[in-house]
Formats: structure tokens, sequence, C-alpha cells
């Protein structure tokens, strides 16, 4: 069996581990049986070991971090997902985040798992040490923005819950999400942030200038520029609860759209397919 | 509609003037914002303040808890304590207080340094061929392209680009060096880019005797006028390593010369009278005339730019990223324990540090058991 193989199976593996524990997630919200959501946990915990192995098998055969075309960073970014998730998760012991971001995960997989997973070598603009630095970093931040999105879903569920007079629940209270959410969308600001500094210094020493308004760099700062007017919003004039909520969403779709639509609809000089 | 768009530049937006005022405008709202809060926050840095908790803030105070111990710990947390008549003050990180200001002074040295990268940078583009020179008067150098070549790898992808120049200043010797993508050369305030290549083709045109009438370095969809014959030689492309795709169309699968061939048309006061896939050297006998491609070279195209504004954007980049960890990981933190009440005050993460204090007030009871 070489490699390639079983970096594929492994990879699978983890799409069906992901797959499995967001419906179980999902179930256990609805039942609310601590039992399934701990079984969830577990799966997504080992569904993550064997992707971060199929990674690392990736990292083998190709000599360098998967950073360089669009499954492969895709399957980083479901990767950096699950991580910010199993970090808030054993940080705070709220199982219940998983149902919102774990369909999340398991959509990226799903994309992923469309995308051609030939491995090419690494052509000349991308062979930079700054490559890991900058995809490395955008890999967490918009894993970070993932989580936030999932749990500002949570608080939009949950204060729909408690609405229809729902008692018990297995989500944890609103103020927690409010708080959870921002805070992650803060560490992911932060890291937004590097991914853009450390993008326009690869920029001068590649390409001559560190801002050129490409569609990836426009959409990046547009990205960035919601979410500082998130955060001032919170900051500055109280925005908590579903209006921040709501923020968060559209915040995230704005990633989706740089990762996603720039690549594929926008012509750029960061389309590498 | 035309007409609208290129007279308000939106063709080219990001330099019209409306995107310059709406920069200018920014500039003024971020400056007056930041110099409107920064007094208070330095205020807020003195030791002397602190903030008072809400009436109906989250009392952490728990049954057994011992104030000293607590205090202990949160010293040992380098909260900075100060002893009040019942009880006692906490405080930490008073300095995330201007991290907001930090932010906006980084982006305010951002946008200056991009106007002053607008207004001051050079920038042009060159190509060359090996033995060609370039000077810059003006600087007091020129650089002499020795050698351009590809780095290829196994499955024949090009893996880097390499031209290597010798730099000639005034008053020094001569020095080489290859500059090749993510590896930028910098000759005193001139840095040079490897940008692009491409393939020179050597035409040769003779007569019937095989005497050389004219010759001409060609790059790819440029044409050549041969006046005796009144013919245009249009080079469609060379082809280091030509294949013939279904449509028809010449295409090559790599850049290494294995199977080199041109793709040539010919004109005849305008009207097209041929085409021709040729091998080097491979003749078209037209009237009293021979041509043929003899080889091609690869020349490279450089790019320089001297820009200073970018150590500005450098300056602001580290001035921002510095300001939002300040905001984010060291906001200032405050408490206040004064008889049977715990109390927190903070702005930026109201339930993570209440979160935090308590398991701290939890480890105060654990440490006296």
């Amino acid at each position: 069996m070489d490699i390639i193989f079983l970096e594929e199976l492994f990879f699978t593996i983890a799409f069906i581990g992901y797959t499995l524990a967001a419906v179980l997630f999902f179930i256990f919200v609805a039942l609310k049986s601590e039992k399934l959501g701990r079984f969830a946990v577990i799966l997504t915990t080992i569904g993550f070991g064997i992707h971060t192995i199929a990674i690392i098998l990736r990292v083998i055969e190709s000599g360098r971090l998967p950073f360089t075309n669009q499954f492969e960073f895709a399957t980083s970014f479901a990767w950096g997902i699950v991580l910010c998730y199993l970090v808030l998760h054993y940080a705070y012991k709220f199982t219940g985040v998983g149902a919102f971001v774990m369909p999340i995960a398991f959509l990226v997989m799903g994309y992923a798992s469309m995308l051609p997973k030939t491995i090419k070598p690494l052509m000349p603009a991308l062979q930079s040490g700054w490559l890991y630095l900058h995809v490395g970093t955008a890999v967490v931040s918009y894993g970070a923005f993932a989580v936030a999105a999932g749990l500002a879903f949570m608080y939009l569920i949950g204060e729909k819950q408690r609405k229809s007079g729902d008692g018990k629940s297995v989500l944890p209270k609103s103020e927690v999400c409010d708080y959870l959410s921002y805070r992650v969308i803060a560490f992911g600001y932060l890291m937004l942030t590097l991914v853009i500094v450390t993008g326009a210094i690869w920029a001068k020493a590649a390409w001559s200038r560190y801002w050129a308004w490409d569609p990836k760099e426009t959409w990046s700062l547009i990205t960035w520029l919601i979410y500082s007017v998130y955060i001032h919003l919170r900051f500055n004039r109280g925005w908590k609860g579903r209006p921040a909520a709501l923020f968060a969403v559209i915040g995230f779709i704005c990633v989706i759209f740089t990762f996603i639509g720039v690549n594929t609809i926008l012509p750029s000089i960061h389309s590498y397919r | 509609m035309g007409n609208l768009i290129v007279s308000f530049q939106f063709d080219d937006v990001y330099s019209s003037i409306v995107f310059l005022i709406l920069m200018g405008l920014f500039m003024i709202n971020l400056i007056g914002c930041t110099l409107k809060i920064l007094p208070g926050q330095l205020r807020k840095m003195k030791d002397s303040y602190y903030p008072q908790p809400k009436v109906d803030g989250e009392n952490l105070h728990v049954k057994n808890m011992n104030g000293e111990n607590f205090k202990n710990i949160l010293e040992r947390k380098r909260f900075k304590v100060t002893l009040t008549e019942n009880g006692f003050k906490a405080s930490k990180h008073r300095i995330g207080n201007i991290g907001s200001s930090i932010t906006h002074l980084g982006i305010i040295i951002i946008v200056l340094g991009s106007f002053l990268s607008g207004i001051f940078a050079e920038e042009g583009f060159f190509n060359m061929v090996p033995g060609d020179v370039k000077s810059f008067p003006d600087y007091g150098f020129s650089l002499k392209l020795d050698d351009f070549y590809l780095d290829f790898k196994e499955n024949g992808s090009v893996d880097q680009y390499n031209s290597v120049v010798t730099v000639t200043e005034l008053g020094q010797d001569p020095y080489q060096k290859t500059l090749w993508v993510n590896n930028p050369l910098k000759v005193k305030s001139l840095n040079f880019y490897q940008t692009t290549y491409g393939w020179g083709s050597r035409l040769m045109i003779e007569d019937d005797e095989g005497k050389l009438i004219e010759t001409k370095l060609l790059r790819n969809g440029e044409s050549h006028f041969y006046q005796n014959e009144h013919l245009s030689i249009y080079l469609y492309g060379f082809f280091p390593n030509m294949t013939i795709t279904q449509m028809g169309e010449p295409i090559t699968m790599t850049e290494e010369k294995i199977n080199p061939h041109y793709a040539v048309m010919l004109y005849e006061f305008g009207q097209h009278i041929g085409n021709y896939i040729l091998e080097p050297g491979q003749p078209i006998d037209y009237g009293e005339s021979i041509m043929y491609f003899e080889d091609s070279i690869l020349y490279t195209g450089l790019t320089y730019r001297k820009d200073f504004g970018y150590f500005f954007v450098l300056a602001g980049s580290i001035l921002m990223t510095l300001g939002i960890i300040l905001s984010f990981y060291f906001y200032p933190k405050f408490i206040v324990m004064e008889d049977n009440s715990v109390k927190t005050v903070t702005r930026q993460n109201t339930w993570g540090f209440n979160y935090q204090v308590k398991r701290l007030v939890e480890d105060s009871i654990a440490k006296e058991e």
C-alpha cells in the first residue's frame, strides 16, 4: 500500500467520523442524552486524530505542509475547525457546541473530497518560508471564525428554545454562547490580521508590491473590516446577543466567499487550483 | 454608462479621487477618534484608577474562602494588589487600555505608508537576454545578464527561474548575484524581482544562394516585415516540447527543449498565405528567399521597485498587531474584595474573566483545606 492510498483512506475515515459525530451531536441536542454527547465528542476526537494522520502522510509524501492548492487548504481548514472546537470543548466542556460546529466541518470536508487530490510540486511563487506562516494562520483563523459562527447559531437556536418555553436544554447559556463567540472571533481576528500582514510581507518579496488589490487581498480586507465593525459595535455600542450573532454569521459567509468564491469566480493570482 | 465609469475613475477605483477622499475622511475619523479616547485610556493606566464594580454584578465570594490566600494567589498571578479599609483591590494588564489606540496608530501609519508608496514609489519592468546590459545612471550602477536558466522538477514542470546578473557599481569591483522568484536582489535602494520569462526565437532570412539577408529575434506573438517579398512573418509561438491538442492547437508540455517546434504564419500584403509547423532550421522557401528559425533562447523579465513607503506599512502592521494583542489578551482586569464580596470589572471579556476568577476563588479554598 502506498502512502497516497493510505492518506485517502484516512481522509475518508475521518470524513465518515466527522459526519457521524455531526449526526450524533444533533441527536444529543434533540434527545438531551449526555451519553450520546460524550460519544460524539469521542468520535470527533478519534476523527481528528485520523485526519491528522492523513495530513501527516501527505506531508511525508509531498515533503511540505499541505497548503498549496484548494484541496490541501480545504482539508487543513476542516482540520483547523475541528481543532478549534476541541480546544474549546476541553477548556469549557460545552458538548452542545459540536452540534453547530461539526456540520460546518462536515461541509468543508465534503467540499475537499470533491476536489482533485493530486500532489503537485511547489510552484516557484510558493517556494518561501512565508507560505507556512501565511496559510497556517489562515487555517487557524478560518477555523476560529467557523467555530464562532457555530456558537452564534447556537445562540440563535437557544434563544428560540427559550421563547418556546423549552426549559431543559443541553446547550450552554446564551450569555456563554455570546461571550465565547466574541472571544473566538477576537482570536480569529488576530490570526486574520497576521494572515494579511504576512501576506503583504511575502508579496513584497515575491511580487515586488505589498498590496496590489488582488481579489483575494481585497476580500480578506473586506472580511477583516466586517469583523472590525463587529468588534467596535460590540465594544462601543454594546451590541450583544442576537445582532452580534447575526453579524458573526455574516462574517463567516464572507470568510467562505474569500476562500471558495474568490478562487472559483474571480480572476486572482491567488487561485492555486 | 461607460463615460460615467471613466469620469469617476471606476476603471481604476483604488486610485480614483472618490476612493482617496474616502480614505482621507477615514483617516480624519480615525485620528479624531484616537485623540478623543487616548486621554481617558492614559488616565486609566494610572495605579490610582479603579473602576467601581456594578452593584448588581455577580458576587463570586463563596463560603469558607480565605481572603489572604486569595490575595496571595492573585499576587502570584501578577495582579497588583492594593489594600483598602475592608479588603483589597487588585489590577492587572492596565497596559491593555491603550491597545485600541496602538491599533489605530498602526492603521494610520499603514495608510500613510500606502500614500507615500503611491506618490514616491518608482517601478519599472524590462526584459533581457544573456549578454544584455541595463543601466541605472541615476543610481550609479548597471546590470548585465550573464545567464538565465530554468530548474526543472522530475515531472518536467518548472522548479525555479534563475537570472544570473553581474552588478557594476561606480567605483566598485563588479560582483555576480543570482535572483529567483522569492529571492529579490537589492542594489542600492532598488529591489529587482524575477517576474516573467519567455522565449526569443532567431529568425534567419537568406537568399537562394544561402547568403544571410536579415536576422531578427522574435518573441512569441511578434512578427517581422520582410520588405523584399512584402512578407509579414508572424511567430505564433515557439513550443520547446510540442504536442498537438485534439482541437489541432500546438501546445508545449514542458519548457524543456525535447521536441522544439515553431508555429509560423505568413502574410503577403496583409493576406494570409500559409501556416507552418517547423523544426529548428527547417526552411520555408518563398520566392527567392529562404526563411527559418535557427534556435531559441530564454529571456528574463525583471521588475524593479523602490518604495520606502513599505517600511511605514511594515512598522504600522507590527504596531497594529501589537495593539490587537494588547486589546484582546492583555485587557485590563480588576478585582475588588471587600467584606463578603468579590466582584470583577473588565470591559473586554466579563464572562471569561469571571470564569477564571471563580477558579482562583476555588483554588484559595482548596489551598486552605
